[in-house]
C-alpha cells in the first residue's frame, strides 16, 4: 500500500518549493518509473548510431534493458534484451552488426527485426507450438522516429508524439537545419558516467543559470573568464582553437534568456558570452549552409538555445553539440549518456572541435561535468538530513512565469522558473493528469 | 637504457600521485598530448570520443584547475597511487631519437571513504634529449574504457 495518493503527491509540490521526499523517497521513485517513465515518450538512441543494415546498439529505458536494431530491409526497431524462451539477455555487447541474436541459453535465434527464427530441438514441442506461439523479441509498445532521434514508451496509450513534443520540436529541428544537409550523425560512440543522486537533481540543474558561476568557477582564469564551451575560435592559419578563451563567466546573466512549454520541456535560450564564430572554416560552413538553404542560412547557423530539455530524460546542448540521456537507475542513482553530434556536410574541423570540446567538458573527466556530478551527489547526501523538509525554488517568484503546465512561457536570468515548470508537470503525471 | 626509462616512467606518475601537475606536464614537448580512448582498439582520437585528448594546452587547464581552491569535484582531493610494470622497450620501433615503451599501468583512488582501482596498458613515446628524455605524448588504454565512470580528476 502507498502513502502517497494523489493529495499526499501534490502536498510535496509547492509553489515555490519542494518536499525532500520528491528526491530521496524509493516509493515515489518507483511510482515515478510507473507514472511517468512508464506513460509518456522516452528517448532511445539516434537513428544514425545503427547506419547499416544488421547494426544494434544495447542500452536501458528506464531500467529496462533493450536492443535498438536496423534489419536487413533497413528499418529501425527497439525491443526488450529478453528472450521469449526463458528470459535470458540475448546480446551483451554494446553495439555490434549480425545476421540475428542468438540467445546463449537455449540457443533460439532471433532476427535482427525481432522476430523469432527457430529453436533447437523443435521436436520436443507439441506440433504447431513453435508456430502458434508469440515468439518474437517483444517490441516496445510504440516508437517513433523524428529527424533520426528515436522514441519509444513503454505503454501504448501516450499521447500523439507532436502533441507530447509541442513547440519542443522546433528545437530538434533547430539543431538538425545547422547541418547543410539537414542531418545530425553520431558518429563517434557515447560516454556513460553515473552519479549517486536522483535524476531530477539534473533535470533542474541543465535549467539553472543560477549556479554556473559558482560551481563552475574552478573553470575560470583570475580574470573570471571561462574556455569556451563551443570549440570553434579560429586562428589565422585556420585552426581550431578548442580552448579560446571566452567572456567572463558571471557577464549578463540576468538577461539570459530562459523558457518553457507544457509536459514539462524546458530551454535555456543563447549564453550573451558566446560569441559568434568567424574564420576561414566558418567561412567555409557559411558557403555550404549558403548553398543549401540560400536566403535562410544565416538565420538557421545562429543558434538560439544554449539546451533544450526534453522531460522527462534527456536534452539537446546545442553549443556542445550533444544529446544527453540522464537514465534513473534508482533513486539515488543516475547514468548519463552523452552522444556526440556531427553536423553532417559542415566542414570537418568543426567536428573535430566539437569532438575534443566534448572530451574536454563533458566526458567522464570532464571540466564542466565533474563539478556539477560532485554538486547533485551533496544535494542527495544532504537532503537526507531531517534539518528540515523543504528545498527551497523560489528564486524568480516575482516575475512573470506562467508555467502552470497549460500553456508557453518565458522567464530570465538566474530565475528558478525551469526546475519549478518540470515540478509542476511532475505533479500532473504522477497524480495521472499529464 | 632500461633501467633510465623505468626510472622515467617511475617519476612521471609519482609526479601525479604528489599532484606535481604543472612539472607533470613540463615533461611533455610543446606538441606533445596525453591520450585515453573511451573505446578499446583506436586508432585516431578524431573517430570516437576519447576519456583524455589533451593537447598542452588542455593539459594547462584541466590540471591548473586541480589547483583552483574551488575545485569542488576534488575537494577534498583524490589521493591517489600509480603503480608502472612489465615495461618492455618497443624492438620494432626503429626512429632515430624515439624509444616506444609498453607497460602495465594500475591507479588507485581514494576519496571520500570509496577506493576505486583502475587498470590498463600504457605506452609512452619517449624523445631521447641531452639530459633524459621528453614525452611525445603517453597513451593509457584502460581495460574499462567504455564502461560507466564515475567522475574523474587526476590522470592514468
Ligand atoms: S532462455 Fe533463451 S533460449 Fe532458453
Ligand atoms: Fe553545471
Amino acid at each position: 500500500m502507498t502513502a502517497y495518493n494523489n493529495s499526499a503527491l501534490r502536498e510535496l509540490v509547492q509553489p515555490d518549493r519542494v518536499h525532500r521526499d520528491f528526491y530521496i523517497n524509493p516509493e515515489v521513485f518507483d511510482m515515478e518509473m510507473e507514472r511517468i517513465f512508464g506513460r509518456i515518450w522516452l528517448f532511445v538512441g539516434h537513428a544514425s548510431q545503427v547506419p547499416n543494415n544488421g547494426d544494434y546498439i544495447t542500452t536501458t529505458v528506464a531500467r529496462q534493458p533493450v536492443i535498438m536494431s536496423r534489419d536487413r530491409k533497413g528499418e529501425v526497431h527497439v525491443m526488450f534484451n529478453r528472450c521469449t524462451h526463458r528470459g535470458s539477455q540475448v546480446c551483451l555487447e554494446q553495439s555490434g552488426n549480425t545476421q540475428r541474436f542468438e540467445c546463449p541459453y537455449h540457443a533460439w535465434v532471433f532476427n535482427t527485426d525481432g522476430r523469432f527464427a527457430g529453436a533447437p530441438y523443435p521436436k520436443g514441442y507439441e506440433d504447431g507450438f513453435l508456430a502458434k506461439e508469440k515468439l518474437d523479441l517483444v517490441k516496445l509498445p510504440r516508437m517513433e522516429i523524428y529527424r533520426g532521434f528515436v522514441f519509444v514508451s513503454l505503454s501504448t496509450d501516450v499521447p500523439d508524439i507532436d502533441v507530447f513534443l509541442g513547440p519542443m520540436k522546433d528545437h530538434i529541428d533547430a539543431f538538425c537545419d545547422r547541418s547543410p544537409e539537414g542531418e545530425v550523425e553520431a558518429c563517434a560512440g557515447v560516454f556513460r558516467y553515473r552519479y549517486s543522486g536522483n535524476w531530477k537533481l539534473q533535470m533542474e540543474n541543465q535549467t539553472d543559470v543560477y549556479h554556473i558561476m559558482f560551481t563552475h568557477v574552478s573553470t575560470t582564469d583570475e580574470d573570471g573568464k571561462q574556455f569556451r564551451r563551443e570549440g570553434a575560435e579560429e586562428d589565422e592559419a585556420g585552426k581550431v582553437k578548442v580552448l579560446a578563451q571566452d567572456s567572463r563567466l558571471d557577464d549578463q546573466w540576468e538577461e539570459h534568456p530562459l523558457g518553457g512549454h507544457r509536459h514539462g520541456h524546458v530551454y535555456m535560450g543563447r549564453f550573451a558570452m558566446d560569441k559568434k564564430n568567424s574564420g576561414p572554416i566558418y567561412d567555409r560552413y557559411k558557403a555550404s549552409m549558403e548553398d543549401a538553404y540560400g536566403d535562410k542560412a544565416e538565420d538557421l547557423m545562429t543558434v538560439k538555445t544554449h539546451n533544450s530539455i526534453f522531460y522527462p530524460h534527456w536534452s539537446i546542448q546545442h553549443l556542445t553539440q550533444h544529446i544527453r540521456v540522464m537514465n534513473p537507475i534508482s533513486v539515488d542513482c543516475t547514468e548519463n549518456i552523452i552522444i556526440p553530434l556531427k553536423l553532417k556536410g559542415a566542414p570537418e574541423e568543426m567536428w573535430h572541435a566539437a569532438l575534443r570540446s566534448n572530451n574536454n567538458s563533458h566526458s567522464p573527466s570532464g571540466m564542466v561535468m565533474s563539478d556539477d556530478m560532485e554538486v547533485w551527489v551533496r544535494c542527495h547526501e544532504g537532503l537526507k538530513t531531517q534539518s528540515t523538509d523543504w528545498v527551497v525554488l523560489a528564486r524568480g517568484m516575482n516575475e512573470n512565469f506562467t508555467g502552470d503546465n497549460t500553456g508557453s512561457y518565458e522567464s530570465h536570468g538566474t530565475s528558478e522558473s525551469g526546475a519549478r515548470n518540470q515540478q509542476v508537470a511532475w505533479v500532473d503525471y504522477m497524480c495521472g493528469e499529464g | 637504457m632500461l633501467a633510465d626509462i623505468e626510472k622515467y616512467l617511475y617519476r612521471e606518475v609519482r609526479l601525479l600521485d604528489e599532484r606535481r601537475f604543472e612539472e607533470w606536464t613540463d615533461l611533455y614537448t610543446e606538441d606533445g598530448y596525453y591520450w585515453v580512448p573511451a573505446y578499446p582498439n583506436q586508432d585516431d582520437p578524431y573517430k570516437a570520443v576519447s576519456i583524455f585528448f589533451d593537447d598542452r594546452e588542455v593539459m594547462r587547464t584541466r590540471l591548473s584547475r586541480l589547483d583552483h581552491p574551488n575545485v569542488h569535484a576534488q575537494k577534498p582531493a583524490s589521493r591517489t597511487v600509480h603503480v608502472v610494470s612489465n615495461i618492455e622497450i618497443d624492438e620494432n620501433h626503429n626512429v632515430d631519437g624515439e624509444v616506444l615503451v609498453h607497460s602495465t599501468l594500475q591507479m588507485m583512488e581514494y576519496r571520500l571513504d570509496n577506493q576505486t582501482s583502475y587498470g590498463g596498458r600504457a605506452q609512452h613515446l619517449l624523445l631521447k634529449t641531452n639530459d633524459g628524455f621528453m614525452l611525445k605524448w603517453k597513451r593509457v588504454d584502460l581495460i574499462n574504457c567504455d564502461s560507466s565512470f564515475g567522475p574523474l580528476a587526476v590522470p592514468f
